[in-house]
């Protein structure tokens, strides 16, 4: 009886241990200074920042904390050193404007850096003119949430918004990146989600993934990025319900696809790119149920790509539908609307009676000979297309979809 | 007099013309030929000059081994010019089959292969400086690429 009298007080007095004590940070008062709050704080207290200016060279959170910002003050590095250094786990950081890191080749500093952690989280700061912005390295269990980072926009030198390298389990959701290197950049990291994020005037890439399997980008927004989206050397990622659009240029694509196998594409909207996708030594991909619109090129599937599955798309407006480099084989198009089609429905069923050839006799024209692209919407250009149309010929015999639909896809 | 001016200027735009070098690397703009992404780190990029004259852009010394590991001709053709930015200065072009290579955990190049290019064995193991690493030269590095 007695032990369990025990153990209820000690179970009473356990809220004194959960809630710990709250230090407030402020010009006003003796401290002055994140660094020194941390310094007095033990693991379980919480920091709130009143508004101010403050310098902060590196300084290093290595206790469980919880660290408010309130009226968003300014944590400065006057490009000096990193900003904030994250060591510990369990800490949330929140609220703050961080700005100034150093830039520099020889190492990467970061706005807010987190190493070799676990369970943190990093919400509602804006960082403003770092090299990289959040730089996430060896940790696990991270929410990086409504952050707003600005870049310097210095095509030589500007590091990654939102950086993972060895990550496990990270959710990147409602951010906004600008004028960094790449908006938000994966290497080898896994198991991770991406969503409700909008990417965009990123020198390189809106999001880039080297090495990382197992992720998922959903909802997100890439737009006017040196290109869209890049998946390099990665398995079994699935991209759902983005918007690709205005990635305009020379070698700029919506989605570049390089060496990657067992991919989903779904739900996306390509829209106004100079090429949607361009898929290079890609295996069993299905890209279903997008919309392409206003593209240059539409998708561009090189000869080097197996088994993969294009189906329920629409396809409006695109100067080409599909390009290749040589001759495509094991690569499927099937039930998508082409807006090109031009064949006829007799049964009524919806789905046109002859098949239709995406690769124009054109597209080949200038696969070979890129110049002829002065000839665009020319009468001999149109005519030709025609001719192969009725005649096929020259146009890869297993490329084309025999279930062309005679309506676009209501979504 | 003048005509004298005007071969001399004929002369030197042939001359000119003949010889090569290195092209600048737009960097933020121009892609690597090997792996398609865009060049943006200084201290890695690389660049081959073939015999003809053809310019190849990459964004690393690990992407320009892996073409020429894929054009072996290429490779053995002691006409080509293969250039490497060192890590230490970003941004030139130097003979890579002059250089030293330190593939280290360390350094992050673009294309995961922790590679970057030194002027010197010496200069490599300074940068090492005990670390864990490898040090190839050229040919070393070459062999040593899948």
């Amino acid at each position: 009886m007695r032990n369990y009298l025990l153990k209820l007080c000690l179970l009473l007095m356990l809220p004194a241990a959960v809630f710990g004590r709250t230090i407030i940070v402020s010009p006003h008062t003796q401290i002055q200074t994140l660094k020194k709050a941390i310094d007095l704080a033990k693991n379980g207290d919480t920091i709130i920042v009143q508004p101010g200016l403050y310098t902060s060279i590196n300084t290093i959170v290595n206790k469980e904390l919880t660290i408010l910002g309130e009226g968003k003050p300014v944590l400065d590095a006057h490009h000096r050193e990193e900003v904030v250094t994250i060591t510990s786990n369990n800490v949330k950081f929140d609220g703050f404007i961080i700005q100034n890191s150093r830039t520099g080749s020889m190492r990467d500093f970061a706005g807010v850096r987190l190493s070799k952690v676990q369970n943190v989280t990093v919400s509602n700061n804006t960082l403003l003119n770092n090299f990289f912005g959040i730089y996430l390295s060896d940790s696990n269990n991270i929410s990086v949430i409504n952050n707003h980072l600005s870049g310097s926009n210095n095509a030589e030198n500007s590091g990654n918004g939102i950086h993972l390298w060895k990550c496990k389990y990270v959710l990147i959701s409602g951010n906004y990146v600008t004028h960094h290197r790449d908006g938000i950049y994966f290497e080898f990291a896994k198991n991770s989600t991406i969503e409700n994020n909008v990417s965009e005037k990123n020198i390189r890439y809106g999001l880039h993934f080297m090495f990382s399997d197992d992720d998922t980008y959903l909802h997100n927004t890439f737009r006017n990025n040196g290109s869209g989206v890049a998946v390099m050397y990665t398995r079994r990622i699935k991209m759902l319900n983005n918007t690709f659009t205005q990635n305009w240029g020379g070698s700029i694509y919506g989605l570049l696809l390089k060496e990657i196998s067992d991919a989903q594409i779904e739900g996306n909207q390509f829209i106004r790119n100079t090429t949607g996708i361009y898929m290079e030594n890609t295996e069993r991909i299905r890209v279903t149920k997008n919309n392409f619109r206003s593209n240059g090129w539409a998708v561009r599937v090189l000869a080097s790509c197996y088994n993969n599955y294009f189906t329920n798309n629409n396809f409006e407006g695109n100067s080409f539908d599909a390009t290749t480099n040589g001759s495509l084989k094991e690569n499927y198009f099937s039930n998508n609307y082409w807006d090109k089609y031009e064949g006829y429905d007799l049964d009524k069923n919806g789905i046109g009676d002859v098949p239709y050839r995406p690769i124009s006799l054109y597209a080949q024209v200038i696969e070979q000979n890129p110049q002829s692209v002065m000839l665009m919407r020319s009468f001999i250009v149109n005519l030709m297309d025609k001719v192969e149309r009725a005649v096929p010929s020259v146009t890869p015999e297993t490329v084309k979809d025999e279930k062309p639909m005679m309506k676009p896809w209501k979504r | 007099m003048k005509k004298i001016c005007i071969l001399l200027t004929i002369a030197g735009l042939l001359f000119s013309a003949c010889s090569r070098g290195p092209e600048a690397i737009q960097y933020g703009k121009d892609a690597c030929w090997h792996c398609k992404m865009t060049i943006m780190d200084k201290r890695f990029a690389a660049e081959i000059v073939t015999a003809k004259g053809k310019v190849y852009k990459f964004d690393s010394a690990e992407c320009m081994a892996g073409y020429l590991k894929e054009n072996p001709g290429l490779a053995t053709d002691k006409q080509a010019l293969l250039f490497v930015s060192y890590y230490q200065a970003p941004g030139s072009f130097n003979d890579a089959r002059k250089s030293a290579f330190l593939e280290a955990p360390t350094v992050s190049s673009p294309m995961g292969g922790n590679l970057a290019a030194f002027g010197s064995e010496n200069l490599a193991k300074r940068f090492q400086n005990g670390a864990a690493g490898t040090i190839y030269n050229w040919n070393e590095l070459l062999k040593s690429r899948p």
